[in-house]
């Protein structure tokens, strides 16, 4: 069995049965944004169905927060009625993007097998926990059974090694591993990170694994280590409540080690996050728009970094600069620490934590042909607004530098 | 309900990593299945096809490359598929999450390489579950890959519901 730590995550939370590579397994904790909780509600209501333990279930209103057109109204008013009725704990309203305030809460430590109906759950990976998207149907038989039933995948020891060069952020080792594997480069396998060093924060790993969807992997966790401990501390008090890791290390189906030094800022071309190549290679593009924000590129390291370039700057005459914060709780402090006054007097324009423009499902839609370089996590055609359209994709460092030029820009070159 | 021993259709090709975004833009997520239903023909709009519009009464059968629906967890794209008339899909491999999605939905799902190359858009095909391969246009058959247990138990109880009713019943 080369099935790694996801393996040994999945052995714990078995309950006996089997049909064919299928195992029945407990699930700890479920992720429910608005869009896709919505579209089971009706049927979990038809089956007369209870939520399986409402303490383990977290409803977000995110992507339609708040809400645009009167279909997206009723959408979230449906969300936010079955919460109130049935007297759900943890439903939040407009406080952030699901796959951050999954993490800033207090229920995910290491160990944990946790559903969403998302498929960038994966990044509480991070945090390692056995963290995977699936669709609503999925989702609606974990609610009633508080069970699903999954393959364990294949599994890949990642070793990262040496240091982050401060021009480098968690989105370049993604993107690397994403352009040289391919988009369906890790299909059905389980990414575990073993960050030798303890070079990467806790902010660049939620967005490392958040993009390991984009290569095809069930999964992407990091072996927990101090950087998990001090997250986990700092966040509620509790660094020791660890379960299924232990000092015997499990087997691997494959091994790799990327040389973190060695990285050079990332850019994805249109229209795959997999087409990654060195800034270099797409320096000088225009583009009309800047986004940095969404589940993977609107954190407070993300917000930190921007404001640091675009400290006393202005971005080009012309370009538009949207930021959103993943959460409430990383705008206030954004706030607090200066860096939103920073981006709006550079001229940027802050917006609510949402899933908007990411989605392309408001604010910051793409016109015709116009060009947007993004932090989020995904520049699939017409992702973001018109399929005409295209979208690149790089940290927040490249996305800053870039708005000061109003052209793709390595950072290396502003800092 | 259940599954069927022979299904069959007309080809709708697709290549390699095709994902949801492109196949359902979101801009059609909706709980109205007639709307979910247009951004089906969106896709199929954007991803080009040479169907013509009367095969798709015979019912459609997808054959598309690698890593065929990756992306979004959006679960319309398969509700889409389903109430466009999809009745199965063969793919060279399948994204995680979107092979799931069609199988909970009762919709079968075949791993197949070498078909790609043998069909075109239109063809009508038939996937014999009782033998375990897909007849071509022109009466070539070729083998798939057998169907886990757990997916046929799912796919013959008609979907993942049937299936846990079934699951609650005892069965």
């Amino acid at each position: 069995m080369s099935k790694g730590w996801t393996g040994r995550i999945i052995q714990k939370h078995a309950d006996g049965r089997r049909e064919g590579d299928y195992f029945s397994v407990h699930v700890d904790f479920v992720l429910l944004p608005d869009p896709t909780f919505a579209l089971l509600l009706s049927e979990l209501k038809e089956l007369g169905g209870r939520i399986w333990d409402k303490e383990k279930v977290l409803v977000t209103v995110d992507h339609f927060a708040p809400p645009s057109t009167v279909e997206r109204a009723n959408i979230a008013k449906k969300v936010i009625s079955y919460a109130a009725d049935e007297k759900l704990p943890h439903c939040s309203v407009y406080q952030g993007i699901c796959h951050q305030l999954l993490v800033e809460g207090p229920w995910l430590t290491p160990g944990m097998l946790v559903l969403g109906a998302d498929s960038h759950t994966t990044t509480a990976g991070a945090l390692g926990c056995l963290a995977t998207g699936m669709g609503s149907t999925d989702i609606l038989y974990a609610l009633m059974t508080g069970r699903t039933w999954l393959k364990p995948p294949e599994a890949v020891r990642i070793d990262l090694k040496g240091k982050l060069l401060p021009s480098i952020m968690g989105k370049d080792v993604i993107l690397e591993l994403l352009g040289r594997f391919g988009e369906g480069g890790f299909l059905y396998q389980a990414l575990e990170f073993y960050d030798i060093n303890e070079a990467i924060p806790m902010d660049d790993r939620f967005a490392i694994c958040n993009m390991v969807v984009e290569g095809g992997a069930k999964n992407g966790l990091f072996h927990p280590d101090k950087i998990t401990k001090k997250y986990l501390k700092e966040r509620d008090g509790h660094s020791n409540r660890w379960e299924n890791f232990t000092d015997e290390e499990p087997d691997y189906a494959k091994r790799l080690e990327l040389d973190l030094s060695s990285l050079k800022p990332k850019v994805a071309l249109p229209h795959s996050p997999a087409r990654a190549v060195d800034v270099e290679e797409a320096k000088g593009e225009v583009m009309d728009q800047i986004f940095i924000g969404s589940c993977t590129g609107g954190r407070l390291r993300d917000l930190e970094l921007t404001a640091r370039i675009l400290k006393k700057r202005k971005i080009a005459p012309g370009m538009r600069l949207l930021v959103t914060p993943a959460s409430q709780r990383i705008y206030k402090e954004a706030i607090e620490k200066g860096y939103v006054k920073t981006i709006m007097e550079a001229g940027g324009v802050i917006l609510n934590p949402s899933c908007g423009a990411c989605g392309g499902i408001d604010k910051g839609i793409l016109g015709t042909e116009e060009k947007c370089l993004s932090t989020s996590n995904r520049n699939f055609q017409g992702r973001m607004g018109d399929p005409s359209s295209q979208v690149y994709l790089a940290s927040p460092l490249t996305a800053a530098a870039s708005a000061l030029t109003g052209r793709i820009t390595d950072p290396r070159e502003v800092m | 309900m259940g599954l069927q021993e022979i299904i069959s259709g007309r080809v709708w090709k697709l290549g390699d990593h095709v994902n949801t975004d492109v196949l359902h833009p979101s801009s059609y997520f909706s709980l109205d299945a007639e709307r979910v239903e247009e951004g089906i023909m969106e896709g199929m709009e954007r991803l080009g096809t040479a169907l013509k519009r009367q095969s798709l009464e015979d019912g459609l059968i997808i054959v598309a490359g690698e890593n065929f629906g990756c992306g979004s967890s959006r679960e319309t794209s398969v509700r889409g598929l389903r109430h466009f008339g999809v009745r199965g899909v063969v793919a060279a491999s399948f994204a995680r999450i979107f092979m799931r999605s069609l199988v909970n939905l009762g919709i079968p799902t075949l791993e197949c390489r070498e078909i790609q190359s043998l069909v075109r858009d239109g063809d009508r095909v038939h996937l014999n579950f009782k033998n375990g391969w897909i007849e071509l246009e022109g009466g070539k058959c070729i083998s798939f890959s057998p169907l886990d247990l757990h997916v046929k138990k799912i796919l013959e109880a008609g979907g993942l519901i049937p299936y846990l009713r079934r699951e609650k019943d005892g069965i």
